[in-house]
């Protein structure tokens, strides 16, 4: 038996060694929001894991074993971004910043048919640091967006083998962006622009979940778009003093910030009692970011609105996971997941150097007591070369990006 | 060995593997191509000298377009290069203009071009010649002809900017010192003077006749690629495009209904003249025109070096009210490019461009299209996220005198020339970072 074993755990190190491990998302899109799933290459719609089913599919979260589920969870992520122009024989690279999305999910049923719950998760954010005084930096030095989403949500079992659920979304953005302005003083020193500010938007999140079979399950969710209006944010300048009128210190701005729709599509098979296969494919209705206004509330002559075309596309997450029971309280899991950035070659900002990303994902499960998991994750993302420009500043060259994201989360059900 | 033992190994390996492991793209390395950029040499004027804000200094020069190509040049096999380096910031006429708060005649206080110093520095006028020839030869002012002109370094009646390096001043060429380098790699870009001087000088200087011009251009370039070097030449923007003739507007007069009646009360006696409320064309000296003035008409040029404290103050244009009595004043003809002086300009522009192309074709060598790179500018450039423009002062890529480049603007042509040689010569030279080059710098 022992054997046995020790040759099921090495074909498990050796599939984690030949197979890539691929995960994060496009744009600034963060699709870490459950430890199980993610090592799973965050496949999920079809999938019924506890109180995580609130965001994932709130049509499941009738379907679970016990009474209530709670969940937490972070992730630590170290990205990293290199720029190269051959043009200019130039490089440049984002400064390592850590990024902690989390989540936190309560589920509980209320009668047999009917669930409620509340999920408090991050499913947009970016942090990007480019070293300092670099070419780009009058596109942008570093840029800090975060999103919370706070969803109540309620369930309902239709039957059975079916059930929907809906949850609706209240979010808390906040963004802070640092850019140069390509004025310099007597001194050598350029001026700069320091945008800050926080809105709140509104959405929902709907699913639905069925069991056609006792092996397989399906999933189908939209969670919807939330608008960031960002109204009387900090706009701060600063400028050579003969300039100081043109460009005034304590300035304001609006702007609106769309977090683009998700469409989902799951299933999940058992192969055996121990083996758990899970196929996802997400749409992502990025289309939505046409462009980012900075309307300024004092404009000059020298300083008139800022208008940035996005012009992202539709992008399509597909994803592919499995899990592997070796005991009743331990479970491995493997995972993959190819996502193409929705930016265009000639629109693509280093603001947001959102290259095609293959996601690679590997997780466990340890079961200290039945109703008590730790649930370890960790996804490595290779991001593909490209060569794009940002035409509108006839800025460009070679980006190549990576990340490494170690996941712990606790996950307990009563 | 349990599970958790090996949950713990994996994730701790592969954080080992992928923490601080960057990622990378594979590097790049210059090439020269089928050029040998060793001894690199620059031949011209003011704008191969490095000239701006209206004089040449130690710091101008240290961003002339030459120095700019041959840092980047040295990426690639290139070796020294060395310039005729001004003792001083002053520059040679101490007329050298920065930025600073000026008040002008009604007292209003605006930024704009002032005197940087006018403390004469004369140890700028003593030569520096050492035996070592120079590898940037651009003399502020030379015409294509002067270059082969033996007294155009001559101590008192020479051209002082060439007389201070001059291997033997009133004696030796500007060729013949950029000879002694044994170049094998040049830049020429020469002529712009055979036409400027006319359109600066408001049509007083003559423009070089065509055959002295294509003949001067022939024996330059001969002597240049006498040795085998190759090299690129530039042809001539069209100097109408520049600030210094583009930001005076001809109707810059503007009146109310009662100022209007008030001139044309005053000018009755001239039927061709009148005045209307809102802008107004400016008169104009013209001695084919009854009384010996008329207005300018849409499409003339008015200079930068027109007196604008005497178009505010003193009529300068229309009628100065501060003689008694009031006294009409047209503007002088040497501050105006009037429509036949415009057409001689472009003619002579058009013809001498052709010139340099077909010498380049005939010679094998590349072709630098100054000309295409100006008309870009005066609609607009963007590097970086940087707009770059032709207008005076805030376009950023012309210097306070409003005919030469400023330091962005010469990284600008020096990219230009890059782009050439790239394509020409098989090369890979990377390009000037424009974002790291100084374009004006504010108080």
């Amino acid at each position: 038996m022992r054997a046995i074993e020790r040759i099921r755990e090495q074909s498990l190190l050796i599939c984690l060694l030949v197979l890539p491990g691929l995960i994060q998302a496009g744009g600034f899109q963060v699709n870490l929001q459950g430890n199980k799933q993610t090592g799973m290459g965050h496949t999920g719609t079809a999938l019924n894991m506890g109180a995580s089913t609130v965001f994932f599919n709130p049509g499941a979260m009738t379907f679970q074993d016990t009474t209530w589920s709670l969940e937490a969870g972070f992730n630590g992520i170290y990205a990293s971004t290199v720029f190269q122009s051959d043009e200019f024989d130039y490089s440049a690279s984002t400064i390592g910043s850590l990024g902690t999305p989390f989540h936190v999910y309560v589920s509980g049923k209320i009668t047999d048919k009917i669930g409620a719950g509340l999920a408090v998760y991050t499913p947009f954010g970016s942090k990007v640091e480019w070293e300092g005084e670099w070419k780009g930096r009058f596109l942008i030095q570093d840029i800090q967006l975060q999103a919370i989403f706070i969803q109540p949500t309620f369930s309902y079992k239709i039957n059975d083998s079916w059930g929907v659920g809906a949850g609706f979304v209240y979010a808390l953005g906040s963004v802070e962006i640092n850019r140069n302005l390509p004025l310099e003083g007597l001194d050598g020193e350029e001026g700069t622009v320091n945008l800050t500010g926080d809105a709140a938007g509104i959405g929902f999140n709907i699913g639905f979940y069925g069991q056609p079979t006792e092996k397989l399950s399906v999933g189908l969710t939209y969670r919807s778009q939330v608008d960031i209006a960002l109204e009387g944010g900090d706009a701060k300048f600063t400028a050579p003093s003969s300039l100081a009128a043109s460009f005034p210190a304590d300035n304001k701005f609006d702007a609106d910030l769309p977090l683009p729709a998700t469409g989902s599509l799951g299933l999940a098979y058992d192969v055996s009692d121990k083996v758990k296969l899970a196929f996802d494919i997400n749409y992502v209705f990025w289309s939505v970011y046409d462009s980012l206004i900075f309307d300024f509330e004092t404009n000059t002559s020298a300083l008139s609105d800022s208008r940035n075309a996005r012009l992202y596309e539709d992008a399509i997450i597909i994803r592919l996971g499995g899990e592997f029971k070796c005991t009743d309280n331990f479970i491995w899991r493997l995972g993959a997941y190819y996502d193409p950035s929705p930016i265009q070659d000639d629109f693509f900002n280093p603001e947001t150097p959102n290259t095609d990303n293959v996601g690679f994902t590997v997780g466990a499960s340890i079961y200290p007591t039945e109703r008590l998991a730790i649930d370890l994750s960790f996804l490595y993302i290779l991001g593909l070369e490209r060569e794009s420009t940002y035409e509108p500043s006839n800025f460009g060259g070679t980006y190549k990006s990576s990340a490494h994201i170690p996941g712990v989360g606790l996950s307990y059900s009563f | 060995m349990n599970t958790t033992k090996i949950t713990s190994i994996v994730l701790a390996g592969s954080l080992l593997l992928f923490a601080g492991c960057k990622p990378e793209i594979d590097e790049f390395t210059p090439e020269a191509g089928s050029a040998d950029f060793t001894t690199y040499v620059a031949v011209g004027n003011s704008l191969t000298a490095g000239y701006a804000n209206n004089d040449l200094y130690a710091s101008g020069q240290k961003e002339s377009f030459p120095a700019f190509l041959a840092t980047q040049l040295a990426l690639a096999g290139g070796g020294e290069f060395t310039q005729p380096m001004m003792v001083s910031e002053n520059g040679l006429a101490a007329a050298r203009l920065v930025l600073g708060p000026s008040t002008d005649c009604l007292g209003a206080t605006s930024l704009g071009p002032v005197i940087f110093s006018d403390v004469l520095n004369t140890s700028n006028f003593a030569s520096i010649w050492n035996g070592e020839p120079f590898n940037n030869m651009g003399v502020p002012g030379a015409q294509i002809g002067h270059l082969l002109f033996p007294g155009y370094g001559h101590p008192q009646l020479g051209n002082p900017y060439y007389a201070r390096f001059a291997s033997s001043p009133g004696v030796s060429t500007i060729m013949e010192d950029a000879m002694l380098n044994n170049p094998t790699f040049f830049t020429l870009w020469a002529g712009n003077n055979d036409v400027l001087s006319f359109a600066t000088s408001g049509g007083v200087n003559p423009i070089t006749d065509q055959a002295g011009f294509d003949g001067a251009l022939g024996a330059v370039v001969q002597t240049l690629t006498s040795g085998g070097a190759k090299g690129v030449l530039a042809n001539i923007p069209d100097v109408t495009s520049i600030p210094f003739f583009t930001t005076v507007p001809y109707n810059a007069l503007v009146l109310t209904a009662e100022q209007a009646a008030g001139l044309n009360g005053a000018f009755a006696q001239l039927p061709d003249i009148n005045f209307v409320e809102g802008p107004n064309a400016m008169l104009t000296v013209d001695s084919t025109a009854a009384g010996g003035m008329r207005h300018l008409v849409a499409g003339e040029l008015v200079l930068l070096s027109i007196d604008q404290d005497g178009i505010k103050c003193e009529g300068l244009g229309s009628l100065n009210l501060t003689t008694d009595p009031p006294s009409p004043n047209p503007i002088p003809g040497q501050f105006i490019l009037d429509a036949g002086e415009l057409a001689d300009v472009k003619a002579a522009t058009a013809n001498f461009n052709a010139s340099i192309l077909a010498q380049a074709n005939t010679a094998g060598l590349g072709h630098a299209d100054m000309n295409a790179t100006m008309a870009e500018l005066t609609t607009g450039l963007v590097f970086d996220g940087i707009t770059v423009s032709a207008t005076y002062v805030t376009g950023g890529a012309f210097s306070l005198d409003g005919v030469h480049p400023n330091s962005r603007g010469y990284a600008i042509i020096t990219n230009e020339f890059i782009d050439v040689i790239n394509e020409k010569y098989g090369a890979s030279i990377p390009k000037v970072d424009i974002t790291e080059v100084t374009a004006i710098a504010f108080p």
